[in-house]
């Protein structure tokens, strides 16, 4: 009952219509703009390459398949990931940089219950703000697809449907994953700014490098991890769905457990 | 007197409460003792400990020695006692990006606290017409006021204010001195701090002075005043007889300073200023003036605490202040 009580208030903050539009807007904006990229790059056969096409772009053969819709996830999925670990780490820290975390604890002392539902009404709210896109998304590639004469009748088929379903199920997984790390580096940092650069550095240039020096060290990394949740598999990493998930898991349970203890002993001086 | 006789009697006591950041002590042992119904002023100079003593008080901050009670709950459990009380700590912090009312709204959510105690609130504070204005879009006194307004929302016996005059203009904090009454008058437990001893001085009924993280008084105001000494401003008819007055004066063992065309004699609590007039009277200097100033709580603090600055940590000389 006092964890609902925490993500209502915090629910209150989050359908501001300034964060509506930019999390929601911003997202199916950024999975468009992929769409419509991917539409309209792709060549018009298959040739040979993992995914059909130059430079890793399916092609319009590949796209037109049941499954045309999510060939490019695993592209767009760390992009998603980095835009909800941002808005995520943003709602924790600000509540440090703003000094409003002390009026929500006067009103809510038990810290464990109001961190824990403060981070169920960010993960709802991205993981809305995810399905959103993906909704936005697919209508403009049907609109991509008539443009470049693709044929959509196999995406209207029941496996079309269930492959699409399946894929949105695992970004969300993935979208949940990178909102939880988001909060708990802004947890610990207290500073959204810092946060979101931390963020950044670590999924676009740590990640990277080190998996190019040791890329048997890829698969313990949390947001190659996180990416093969979303791609059902990650093969320049070669890491498994199974995998993947075992190891954000432990990511995730380690970072709330973590969050949990240093928020519920540490002293709130801003 | 028992635990419980001074659960009831008592709105915040504690015992020992210490706070040290590492190897610096900011809270030495502090002993409060603040009765009920009582508006009670919390003062001392900037950095001396006001501010973390209630963040304690408010379970922010956890006491590195000491115990306490706040309205019968201890402080070890901090949800035992918040749901009566308000609190304003510093400045008023909210989301700019919310209205004043969404604001409140997201507080009362989090406390469980029905959404019909928020118009009373905002009408309390003057913030109604203002209320879906976005936070962000308001002046540092109506920021103020909302903060006084979100620490009403729990119908609180106890509110514990922060520097609650910080940032307001003159007519802003007369009206808050009004405000802060009228909370007294309803029964409610008013813990106020401030920097500025004049201001504690016109709405309080008792005091707390804490220096270098150490209580140096606290009881009534009242009690503060009694046995101290008190300035009379004195001045003869004829400015000629002022050299004759300020030796009368000092023969009789008062404290006599110049000021003007006038004096300003320390006398002591029971020497009034009709003893004043008869002893200048009876050397032939007629007074055309004689007036009794009231010992301010910032001549007693700094009286209690040796400093001319409450700026001024102890020991340290207004020179090496950079």
């Amino acid at each position: 009952m006092m964890t609902w009580a925490a993500f209502s208030s915090e629910w209150t903050k989050l359908k501001r219509m300034t964060l509506l539009l930019s999390t929601f807007g911003g997202l199916a904006v950024a999975a468009s703009a992929f769409v419509i990229l991917l539409f309209s790059q792709a060549p018009a056969h298959t040739v040979p390459g993992p995914h059909g096409g130059p430079g890793g772009l399916p092609s319009l053969d590949v796209l037109a398949r049941p499954n045309g819709l999510i060939v490019g996830v695993d592209r767009a999925v760390m992009l998603l990931g980095i835009v909800a670990f941002g808005i995520a780490a943003a709602q924790t820290a600000s509540e440090y940089s703003l000094g409003t975390l002390r009026q929500l604890l006067v009103r809510q002392p038990r810290r464990v219950r109001l961190l824990i539902g403060k981070m169920i009404a960010v993960l709802v709210f991205m993981v809305l703000a995810t399905a959103f896109a993906s909704v936005v998304a697919f209508g403009v590639a049907n609109l991509m697809a008539s443009s470049r004469g693709v044929s959509t009748s196999a995406w209207y088929t029941g496996t079309g449907f269930t492959d699409l379903l399946e894929a949105l199920g695992r970004m969300e997984l993935a979208v949940v994953g990178y909102s939880v790390l988001g909060l708990v580096v802004g947890q610990f940092l207290r500073s959204a700014v810092a946060s979101v650069i931390v963020g950044f550095a670590w999924m676009i240039a740590v990640e990277n490098i080190v998996g190019r020096i040791l890329p048997s060290a890829s698969k313990w990394f949390p947001g190659v991890s996180l990416s093969a949740i979303a791609a059902n598999g990650n093969a320049d990493a070669n890491v498994s769905f199974d995998h993947g998930l075992a190891v954000a898991g432990v990511y995730v349970v380690v970072a709330i457990g973590a969050a949990a203890i240093t928020f519920s002993r540490r002293d709130v001086t801003a | 007197m028992t635990t419980s006789q001074a659960n009831q009697t008592l709105a915040v006591s504690t015992a020992g409460l210490t706070k040290r950041f590492g190897g610096r002590t900011v809270v030495d042992g502090v002993d409060l003792a603040i009765p009920r119904g009582t508006v009670c002023g919390f003062v001392g100079p900037n950095g001396a400990g006001k501010t973390t003593t209630i963040r304690m008080l408010l379970g922010l901050i956890r006491p590195s020695a000491g115990t306490g009670t706040i309205m019968g709950g201890s402080l070890t459990s901090p949800q035992s006692y918040l749901a009566k009380v308000g609190a304003l700590i510093e400045s008023p912090a909210f989301y700019p990006q919310l209205s004043g009312r969404d604001n409140l709204k997201a507080l009362a959510k989090l406390g469980r606290i029905s959404s019909s105690k928020i118009d009373p609130a905002l009408a309390r504070t003057g913030m109604t017409a203002r209320s879906k204005d976005k936070y962000r879009s308001y002046s540092l006194g109506m920021k103020q006021r909302l903060g006084i307004a979100a620490s009403l929302l729990a119908g609180p016996e106890l509110l514990i204010l922060d520097e609650p005059t910080n940032g307001l203009d003159p007519a802003g904090i007369v009206e808050m001195r009004g405000l802060i009454r009228s909370f007294a008058d309803e029964g409610i437990t008013v813990l106020v701090s401030s920097h500025l001893i004049s201001e504690i001085e016109q709405v309080c009924d008792h005091v707390v002075m804490i220096r270098a993280g150490k209580i140096v008084h606290q009881g009534p105001v009242a009690s503060l005043r009694e046995g101290q000494q008190v300035d009379i401003e004195a001045a003869p008819e004829n400015d000629s007889d002022l050299e004759r007055l300020t030796k009368v004066l000092e023969t009789a063992g008062h404290t006599v300073a110049q000021s003007g065309s006038g004096l300003t004699v320390s006398v002591a609590g029971d020497v009034s200023g009709a003893d004043l007039n008869r002893l200048a009277a009876e050397n032939g200097i007629t007074l055309r003036k004689l007036s009794e100033q009231s010992r301010s709580l910032e001549k007693a603090f700094f009286e209690l605490t040796g400093t001319e600055s409450a700026d001024v940590p102890v020991g340290q000389e207004m020179g090496a202040i950079r």
